[in-house]
């Protein structure tokens, strides 16, 4: 009903900055790590994902969204070569994430697979300095007066509250710090995949429940504010569309509207290439459109490993 | 007539001397008639390899090698579809005389100068932990026999350590059998449980840090779960039954094949022995294929190598074969087949490096009737989660129709080793009896590149 991004922020206490953070910004006009010579192998990718990768003629969705998500993970890992502490990263696959929390006397549980998880060993530094913090508590949280927050959210009987299951691995487990998260909407059919603005409530509420589930996990289970803030990112893609999240947990005391809020930074609706032509379109014996991909963006892809080196550059 | 049309081509000019003047030039060198040959659509022997000739040489006219892959499969025929992961007795002999292939047990002599550079670069620090890598090249340098100098004193440069590699097999293998909360594996789908992913975040975690020693990984192009195809032709049989009875048709086979990673680079790896060597013999099966047992079917023929002709990557690295729950050592100890352990990883490292190289060299315009004037090298890694067996395939010729095998003295060759296990058991979060060989034998396959890089 309405945009999802705003009704999730009310659910979960953030206030929502534009664009990137600095620290992300950063990183991707660095110029010493050497990102121009990656623009062809990340171009070569796209090809291969969108074009090269099937017998068939095109491949589909499905096929293609993994595809192109894996092929962009192998640029970024082999980064490695060059920052060796890149290295302490592991993918999980087929997570199940579940945390609950109350918000204003109504008890909120998010639970599900939450795609694919990028764990890493060290936790990534906050994103936002103390001021903004401090600031967010004269932000006032958007209401959506005279409809109730929890619309179009399932009610269920929650007979057991699952907090420490928030992640989806034992104790002792290295890789402890959840530090991206991706999402892929493969379908082939369009009604089968989020819409951007539903995907990038999706995100937002996972980002939280694992960012929860760990604050919790670190701090203990007592609503307060956090010395450290725990800060969880987040990219949703369909193929061809990426959204970046950078979401930062600065408090779990989340029954009351006022006070410190949580902060999130989207950059939302970035397109990687504008389209993907795999037989050249031929009217009236005059190629219009030649096959290949056209429209490439290199700016999405630095953004994509951006998010990808953050915490360890 | 033909008196009259030599008259006419005397021409205006004649002169009908009675006598030859002598120093006259001869008549056109052109022939006066068109060649005599056979006819097109006669039933005759004659006229079938009139036939098949200018079938060769529409293929080797074409302009594309997207075109010749078309007119090469371009004919749809029963053939027999030949699965590297089979449950049949005794397959990789079948497999070798079906791709004329010399199976040579171990691994080649190349790797095995590289691999002792590697292990005294690896196994000092363990002892020392104290690792400095300008100390270790000159101490690695002297380890190795003074034949072979000049080989590890380039292999020991680039420093490699064991135990950060050991630590993340480990993390990988960990996580994917006891960190990750996973339910239950679905019914005889254990393999997609844990080894499936525990495979692809060994190669990939692999892969990623071995980038900086190894450039040609930095530029691959890694594959999951792709489709690997190839069609060909070997040896002749008489058509049994239908409208065809009677004559003589080539032996067509077709593997497709899904490993469950590959990695394909931009450059080619280096031959490990000359494309002449001979270094064994081929089985000669004096049996039918059905026998093994083997069927046919007749569908499209494909030849792919995992992605389309366009991509820069065309050259294969390594593949990584997972076998399935069908093919699991507990089944075969079960029914007393234990030698028949060993086979299955053999005739998957055979059938399917032996269709990966052949469609590579497809791919770059040879075929049955242009041999390759190179050969071309693939390595794989079949392995069912816990035993690993490495493969390295040489691909010297691809003449193995009837006519083109009769004068054809090439033979494939395939080093492989035996299954040997990475590690014992996981308990506790703790992995125990992990064999750091198994793990060298990987680092070195993934470090492989050609001379130049």
């Amino acid at each position: 009903v309405f945009p999802g991004v705003r009704q999730a922020q009310w659910l979960t206490k953030t206030k929502l900055v534009e664009g990137l953070p600095p620290a992300v910004q950063g990183i991707v006009d660095n110029p010493a790590l050497g990102l121009q010579e990656l623009e062809e192998r990340a171009k070569h990718v796209v090809s291969h994902a969108r074009l090269w990768d099937t017998a068939e003629a095109a491949p589909r969705r499905e096929t293609y969204c993994p595809v192109l998500f894996e092929n962009l993970i192998h640029i970024c890992r082999s980064m490695s070569g060059k920052y060796p502490s890149l290295s302490k990263r592991m993918l999980a696959r087929n997570c199940r994430i579940a945390a609950t929390w109350e918000r204003e006397s109504i008890l909120l549980q998010v639970r599900g697979l939450s795609g694919i998880l990028m764990n890493s060993m060290t936790p990534i530094p906050p994103v936002a300095s103390k001021e903004e913090i401090l600031a967010t508590k004269e932000h006032v949280l958007e209401t959506f007066y005279p409809i109730a927050p929890t619309i179009d959210l399932q009610e269920v009987n929650v007979y057991k509250e699952l907090n420490d299951t928030g992640q989806c691995f034992r104790d002792g487990y290295p890789y402890s710090h959840p530090h991206t998260l991706f999402f892929l909407e493969s379908a082939n059919v369009r009604t089968d995949r989020f819409r951007p603005e539903q995907l990038r409530a999706k995100m937002l509420m996972f980002a939280f429940g694992n960012a929860l589930a760990k604050a919790k996990a670190l701090h203990g289970n007592d609503p307060k504010v956090l010395e450290q803030p725990v800060v969880v990112q987040s990219i949703g893609t369909d193929g061809q569309l990426f959204q970046f999240m950078v979401f930062q947990l600065n408090t779990t005391d989340l029954v009351s509207n006022d006070g410190i809020k949580n902060l999130v930074w989207i950059d939302s609706d970035q397109n990687l290439y504008e389209r993907a032509q795999c037989v050249p379109e031929v009217k009236k014996r005059v190629v219009t459109k030649p096959a290949g991909i056209s429209g490439f963006q290199p700016d999405t892809f630095k953004k994509f490993l951006a998010l990808y080196l953050h915490g360890t550059v | 007539m033909a008196s009259l049309r030599v008259r006419r081509l005397l021409g205006p000019s004649r002169r009908w001397f009675s006598e030859t003047v002598p120093g006259a030039p001869s008549p056109p060198a052109s022939p006066l008639y068109p060649p005599v040959v056979a006819s097109i659509t006669a039933k005759s022997k004659a006229a079938k390899s009139r036939r098949l000739q200018r079938f060769n040489q529409r293929v080797h006219a074409a302009a594309t090698v997207e075109e010749k892959l078309r007119l090469y499969g371009k004919l749809q025929r029963p053939k027999y579809t030949v699965y590297p992961q089979t449950f049949a007795l005794n397959a990789d002999r079948w497999y070798r005389s079906f791709t004329r292939t010399v199976l040579v047990p171990g691994m080649p002599p190349r790797a095995a100068a590289a691999k002792r550079s590697v292990a005294a670069a690896g196994a000092t620090p363990e002892a020392g932990r104290a690792p400095e890598p300008g100390v270790e090249a000159p101490a690695a340098a002297e380890a190795p026999g003074p034949a072979k100098t000049p080989e590890p004193a380039a292999g020991a440069a680039p420093y490699v350590d064991i135990g950060d590699l050991r630590s993340l097999a480990c993390d990988a293998l960990l996580q994917e059998s006891f960190y990750q909360k996973k339910k239950r594996p679905f019914l005889y789908r254990d393999q997609d449980h844990t080894p499936g992913p525990f495979l692809t975040q060994l190669v990939s975690t692999l892969a990623a840090s071995l980038s900086g020693r190894n450039p040609l990984l930095a530029a691959s192009s890694l594959d999951l779960n792709p489709e690997v195809n190839y069609y060909w032709h070997h040896g002749e049989e008489v058509v049994l039954h239908g409208h065809r009875k009677g004559r003589v048709d080539p032996v067509r086979f077709q593997i497709d094949d899904n490993p469950h990673l590959q990695i394909r680079v931009p450059k080619q790896l280096p031959e490990v022995v000359p494309l002449e060597s001979d270094l064994g013999d081929v089985p000669v099966i004096d049996h039918k294929p059905s026998k093994l047992p083997l069927f046919k079917k007749q569908y499209e023929n494909k030849v792919f190598i995992g992605s389309k002709v366009a991509d820069p990557c065309c050259y294969g690295h390594t593949q990584f074969h997972l076998l399935p729950d069908k093919l699991k050592r507990e089944r075969f100890i079960r029914e007393r087949l234990e030698d028949q352990i060993e086979v299955v990883y053999r005739s998957n490292g055979i059938a399917s490096l032996f269709a990966w190289t052949a469609a590579q060299a497809m791919y770059q315009g040879f075929w049955s009737e242009a041999d390759v004037t190179r050969p071309f090298v693939s390595q794989a890694v079949v392995t069912d989660g816990k035993y690993f067996a490495f493969f390295c395939y040489q691909l010297n010729t691809l003449a193995l129709t009837a006519e083109t095998i009769k004068n054809n003295p090439r033979k494939n060759i395939c080093w492989g080793t035996d299954s040997k296990p990475l590690y014992d058991v996981v308990e506790d979060g703790n992995v125990k009896g992990f064999n750091d060989e198994v793990l060298l034998q990987l680092v070195l396959f993934l470090l492989n590149r050609p001379k130049e890089l």
